[in-house]
């Protein structure tokens, strides 16, 4: 061939389809290759060339393979907005199939699988069926990922003509491409069947370790994939499959290092032999920093995972710090991942090298990078009590250059290590004090006037340097507002000489009648009613004794670092977050006895919870933003709890609901829980409820006394989970014979009641006008289940296993029926139950599913019982079983109706 | 698996698109490429190679100034996506001899037909140039070597250096030349990137060698070769080697040195107040290698105080292609050196003034000093092929046998 592929691209005067159309059907073979190009090339920069679907179609029947895959690539590509044309292609297709070359038969089944159209997925089947048992290799490896193709399109159609059976048996194929492409289509069937079809059991993964040995570097990944999900029965066999494994770790190819790190790590926590685990340690260290001489885009991902990994096994790189120093010409997205490593590493053996680097870093030009080796100084200084006053000297050199974000990131860092070593640094305050005038952020402002307060006696002029900041008092953000509230405070309880009291009223007036914001007008309110009624309990709350911090350098909660250590080497390890998190392939096909899962995108949670809160305030407005938050919630879901928009109804105020409102059922009133009669003609109607990942008191007062009632407000008693307001309780003046409704947000861990978990919630609600009324409501435990519950199978078999018997309690409801299986478990999703596994056990329908509280304190779920009769049981694994109780009534209630 | 896979050049451009499983909207190219460029606000921020937007998650490496990105819904291995974006580059390379944006335009029949064949349905199936030899059919359109910009390591040896065939290594390993005759070569180059920080007295702090031993195979008929290192050598399992190379290119070994060696350039620097509102630096460098090797490109480069508005340099005379720099924006000097020859030393001296008096200490706010270079022939962990033995004679009695050794900073800095 002569001549540039880009010459294809140039058109001609005539008009480009027609003299297409004429060379396509030219009686040249090279003429016609040419026009096939010329086609190829209009399709690439998005021409429509579709009108020459049948002339090029023409041109399939040929020996020329190059011809072939052309004519191929463009079927692909316009197959799907022709599918009565493409029945055309079926008859060469087929033939091909069956062609002497084994080049031209997986061509053709590797074609057939990418038309997505479904009157050539039937033509598909027989081809198929011949390729998966063909001699050669290269047609048996291309058959193998058409089965996932196929079942992308037809799941019901492999499971009727047996190809999941086929391709099980390809696992055993002496070709190891092949058995490498087998395991990758079978995992990904797995994936999207809630029904067990890929299961590894010993003599599988005898067979896969063995092909391990000989697949490509790609096939070496999809097996080491696959067999992560297998869990060894015990330490024996674990310490076999490392054995095999461990070779893998020496590979040039970085992923098949890292999948065979996660492989190890997994097994290891099986290993019950010191000696073998810390051999192992030792074998994965030099492969972990042999990834850091790759591209800087593995290192990143390499740097990620190692995050994780020292969280749990620190010594496996710990005498490694020097290969996490960062090199000056390293991208920004590998040196804050290095600064995070060196925090993790750092000792008191390396602490002063570690110190050089970040002293040296913190004069670099990247200001984001600066600011993140000043505060890494300070979070040694708190890791490390030997090393802090090496880590504050540093600090303070830093300071003396008077690099404007410098100062203010070391004086951040400082407040934290203040706290951490009370009475102990004092003497740099006057230090601290010369960049006074130069501090321009609020979270550095805030810092030193933290500073100034805890430490005002031993301040001089400190009443002059808090007084320098009262004059900006209003226009200071909320965070800096209330430490110079709470610094005057302390001042003035240190020091009650007059200067500082004529202080404490400015900031007192300034903060409850000059502001809006309720968190600064409440602490002021409490400070003034303390320091007017008592000034002794005032010294003991505002003045007591902190708790001391710790260094938050491991920030992972221990259940997510599990998890996400389960994930090393996928995504999940370089987001570190879970899966559930951002997974959201789109399914494309609905399928046979699947179970549409309610999406549990993320998209709900832009909804501020602030803006929520403010419904309350029953304008159209912002009625319309509730409309809009209610239509955005999955309508898999639909929500029982009553619908605010529907008591709005009540006050006539229906015209603003729009017709096409999401079908949600109409849900039950709130239950009163101040009847109008005790209340004096107030009645408050009430519940917990769940939103968008955030709880709300769901509130309902109506005013049938004579008089109209205003200054509102709630307060809830310790109780199990410490729920309290998260905010005011926003409710208008109430006239007469009128209503309002409202949604509170609310805030966990409180104020905890100890003691045995009880659903009771006391809540005191008073106002202006008349005594404060008490009543108590129920809290259910479903509203505590987050969106997050969802678990992987193989998590939740891992869990269950790993629970001893003893944390597994169970209950009878035997008025309870379940009518319909999909019903109850879109029923229990809309309520964070998420379901993981359904198996039939003689008549009886068994389903498994999990939920989570907060504290990632797991809920594993076992419901039994036989459709449409009565009787359900339901059995309960968590490592926490005292909530038990908690959890049979939430079930009860939620299934009862 | 992956969804999609394109190529976009620097202005953003779709030069290749190829989608495998549809679940990725099309728009995604232009999505992506919108993200990465506007990163952070200011646009100076690099985005992170792997990240998730809107239930997209796209990975992307950058290849001679081309954005190679492949996009996925599911929990994918990123090291895998990473890899195999990296090796798609290295085929393309091998076929079409150079890598860039008009020779994958002129030759997209070919790309097409290899991605088809490295990946199907999203699963990877093979990134061996020697394997797809078999599959793929379309003829490589060979660009003008000498108009294209150089690629990877091997461009490092078209500067300079006339012994070395430079532009031999661009061309394609699959392309029948012209008369139809292949010439029988084989070329083992011996890559050492060097990391080095001085501390400000001088003293190496860190100091380390990524090697790599690459092979690039020309020969027909895949003969064995033996190619044997210096014994004298610490490397770990470093004797000798038997293979047969594929065709293209393939690293045949990579390794790391943490020993201490001699770094090839002394760098000695200063800057001192002088006055009010005034200072001077004063960079002195010194070749610390033999004087039969010269380097090249020279780039010394020195952060400055940010109040600096002015800079006078004074550079010694009679050196060719010697440029010196303020760049204002950046608050940076820059010392260009075309060549250095071994043993030499060379200094700079520059005269800065600034906008405002100084309150602390003029060192922490300039600086450090880095420098890039290539020193070709020359690699300081003195590891050496002592022969390279083409065991079965191929059609041509004695093909030709290029061994070739280069030096390059990576990131070579001195505090002061």
């Amino acid at each position: 061939m002569s001549g540039h592929d880009s010459k294809y691209f140039s058109t001609t005067k005539k008009g480009e389809i027609p003299e297409l159309k004429e060379e396509l059907n030219s009686q040249y073979k090279d003429k016609r290759k040419d026009a096939v190009k010329k086609v190829i090339a209009a399709m690439t920069v998005g021409k429509d060339v579709s009108s020459l679907f049948t002339d090029v179609v023409n041109c399939m029947q040929t020996e020329n393979l190059e011809l072939k895959k052309l004519v191929y690539l463009y079927l692909i590509n316009y197959a799907k907005s022709q599918p009565d044309l493409a029945i055309l292609a079926v008859n060469t297709f087929v033939k091909d199939s069956q062609d002497p070359n084994p080049l031209i038969r997986a061509l053709a089944v590797r074609t057939m699988g990418c038309i997505r159209v479904d009157k050539i997925t039937e033509y598909l089947c027989d081809p198929l069926q011949r390729c998966l048992k063909d001699d050669d290799p290269y047609v048996r490896k291309t058959a193998a990922i058409c089965v996932a193709k196929l079942y992308d399109i037809n799941a019901e159609l492999v499971e009727d003509r047996g190809f999941l059976d086929a391709l099980k048996d390809l696992i055993s194929d002496n070709n190891p491409m092949v058995v490498a492409n087998a395991v990758a289509a079978l995992a990904e069937i797995q994936e999207t069947s809630s029904r067990p079809i890929f299961e590894i059991t010993s003599s599988t993964l005898t067979k896969l370790l063995t092909a391990l040995n000989e697949c490509t570097e790609w096939g070496q990944v999809f097996i080491l994939d696959a067999l992560s999900k297998y869990k060894a029965t015990d330490a024996r066999e674990a310490e076999n499959i490392v054995e095999r494994v461990t070779p893998r770790l020496q590979h040039a190819n970085c992923a098949v290092v890292l999948s065979a790190v996660k492989m190890i790590l997994l097994q290891m926590e099986l290993i019950t032999s010191t000696d073998v685990v810390r051999n192992l340690c030792k074998k994965m260290a030099p492969p972990l920093v042999t990834l850091l001489s790759a591209e800087p885009e593995i290192q990143y991902v390499a740097l990620r995972n190692i995050n994780l990994i020292v969280q749990k096994r620190p010594t496996i790189l710990a005498h490694e710090i020097k290969v996490f120093f960062c090199k000056y010409n390293d991208p920004i997205y590998v040196k804050m991942e290095k600064l995070e490593i060196m925090i993790k590493l750092a000792s008191d053996r390396n602490i002063d090298q570690v110190l050089l680097e970040f002293k040296e870093y913190a004069t670099e030009v990247d200001v984001d990078f600066v600011r993140k080796a000043v505060r890494a100084i300070g979070r040694c200084a708190i890791k490390l009590e030997r090393a802090a006053e090496r880590c504050i000297s540093v600090l303070l050199e830093l300071i003396k250059i008077k690099v404007n974000y410098v100062v203010q990131e070391a004086i951040i860092v400082i407040k934290d290590i203040f706290r951490r070593y009370p009475n102990t640094y004092e003497s740099i305050i006057a230090t601290l004090c010369e960049s006074l005038d130069t501090l321009d952020e609020p979270e550095a402002k805030a810092s030193m006037i933290w500073i100034i307060g805890e430490y005002a006696e031993r301040i001089d002029n400190a009443d002059e340097l808090l007084e320098s900041f009262l004059e900006s008092f209003p226009e200071e953000p909320p965070q800096v507002q209330l430490q110079l509230l709470t610094a005057t405070v302390k001042l003035f309880l240190k020091k009650p000489t007059e200067g500082p009291q004529q202080m404490i009223q400015v900031v007192l007036n300034n903060a409850t009648v000059e502001t809006d914001n309720p968190d600064l007008r409440d602490r002021a309110y409490i400070y003034w009613r303390l320091l007017s009624t008592d000034p002794e309990a005032a010294k003991d709350v505002v003045l007591a004794e902190k708790p001391v911090i710790s260094d938050d350098s491991n920030q992972l909660e221990p259940s997510l670092l599990d998890e996400l250590l389960a994930n090393i080497a996928t995504l999940s390890s370089v987001y570190h977050k879970p899966p559930d998190a951002f997974v959201t392939r789109v399914k494309t096909v609905s399928r046979t006895e699947e179970e549409d899962y309610p999406d549990a995108s993320e998209g709900g949670y832009s909804e501020s919870p602030a803006h929520t809160a403010n419904i309350g305030a029953s304008s159209p407005a912002t009625t319309s933003n509730a409309q809009s938050a209610a239509a955005r919630q999955p309508a898999a879901a639909p929500a029982p709890v009553p619908d605010l928009l529907d008591l709005m109804g009540m006050d006539n105020n229906s015209a603003i609901v729009p017709t096409d409102r999401p079908a949600s059922p109409a849900g039950p009133p709130l239950p009163v829980l101040l009847p109008a009669p005790t209340g004096q003609g107030l009645q408050i109607s009430a519940q917990l409820i769940r939103r968008d990942g955030q709880i709300f008191y769901s509130m309902l007062f109506e005013n049938n006394s004579q008089i109209p009632l205003d200054g509102f407000m709630i307060q809830f008693n310790k109780n199990t989970f410490g729920l309290a307001a998260g905010g005011p309780l926003q409710v208008p003046q109430l006239q007469p014979g009128s209503s309002a409704s409202t949604l509170l947000p609310m805030v966990l861990f409180q104020n905890i009641s100890p003691g045995p978990p009880s659903t009771v919630l006391q809540v005191a609600v008073k106002n202006s006008q008349q005594p404060v009324w008490y009543f108590n409501d129920k809290l259910p435990l479903n509203v505590l289940f987050s969106e997050d519950g969802r678990m992987e199978r193989s998590t939740f078999l891992e869990t269950w296993k790993s629970l001893p018997d003893s944390n597994e309690v169970s209950r009878d409801f035997p008025a309870i029926v379940i009518n319909s299986v999909e019903a109850t478990l879109d029923q229990l999703a809309a309520f964070n139950m998420f379901f993981i596994a359904k198996r039939k056990h003689s008549n009886q329908d068994v389903l498994y599913l999990s939920a989570k509280i907060p504290r990632g304190i797991p809920f594993l779920i076992e419901l039994t019982a036989a459709i449409g009769v009565p009787g359900l049981k339901c059995a309960l694994k968590t490592p926490n079983p005292e909530f038990a109780p908690l959890f049979f009534e939430a079930v009860e209630t939620l299934l009862k109706s | 698996m992956i969804s999609q896979f394109f190529v976009l050049s620097q202005r953003g451009d779709n030069i290749v698109f190829r989608d495998y499983r549809g679940d990725v909207q099309k728009g995604s190219a232009e999505i992506f490429f919108r993200k990465v460029k506007f990163w952070k606000e200011d646009g100076k921020e690099e985005a992170p190679p792997v990240f998730n937007l809107d239930g997209v998650n796209y990975f992307h490496v950058k290849v001679v100034g081309l954005l190679f990105v492949a996009t996925t819904r599911i929990n994918l291995s990123p090291s895998l996506a990473l890899e195999l974006l990296q090796r798609i580059a290295r085929v393309i390379k091998d076929y079409l001899g150079l890598l860039s944006e008009e020779s994958l335009r002129k030759n997209f029949v070919l790309v097409y037909e290899l991605l088809d064949e490295v990946i199907d349905f999203g699963y990877v199936q093979t990134t061996s140039t020697e394997v797809l030899k078999s599959y793929v059919f379309n003829e490589p359109i060979v660009v003008d070597a000498a108009r294209m910009p150089p690629l990877g390591p091997a461009a490092l040896f078209m500067q300079g250096n006339k012994r070395m065939p430079g532009t031999a290594v661009t061309k394609s390993v699959v392309a029948h030349e012209p008369g139809g005759r292949k010439r029988e070569e084989i070329f083992v180059d011996i890559i050492e990137k060097i990391s080095v920080t001085f501390s400000s007295s001088g003293y190496v702090l860190t100091s380390e060698i990524d090697g790599t031993i690459q092979m690039k195979s020309y020969l027909t008929g895949n003969p064995e070769i033996r190619l044997a290192l210096n014994d004298d050598y610490t490397l770990e399992e470093v004797g000798y080697q038997v293979m047969v190379p594929p065709d293209g290119e393939f690293p045949v070994m990579n390794y790391r040195i943490t020993q201490e060696f001699k770094p090839p350039f002394s760098i000695n620097a200063l800057i001192e107040e002088a006055g009010s509102l005034k200072a001077e630096v004063i960079l002195k460098i010194r070749a610390e290698f033999p004087s039969s090797i010269t380097a090249n490109t020279i780039l010394v480069e020195m952060p400055l105080p940010t109040c600096t508005t002015r800079v006078n340099f004074d550079m010694e005379h009679g050196i060719a292609g010697q440029t010196a720099d303020f760049k204002e924006s950046q608050r940076r000097l820059e010392w260009n050196l075309k060549k250095i020859v071994g043993g030499s030393e060379h200094t700079l001296r520059a005269k800065l003034n600034f906008s405002q008096e100084f309150h602390g200490n003029i060192t922490k706010e300039a600086g450090p000093v880095s420098m890039t270079f290539t020193i070709p022939m020359y690699n300081p962990s003195r590891l050496q092929v002592k022969y390279l033995q083409i065991a079965k004679k191929t059609k041509s009695s004695n093909p030709y046998r290029w061994v070739r050794y280069v030096t390059q900073a990576n990131s070579y800095v001195a505090r002061i």
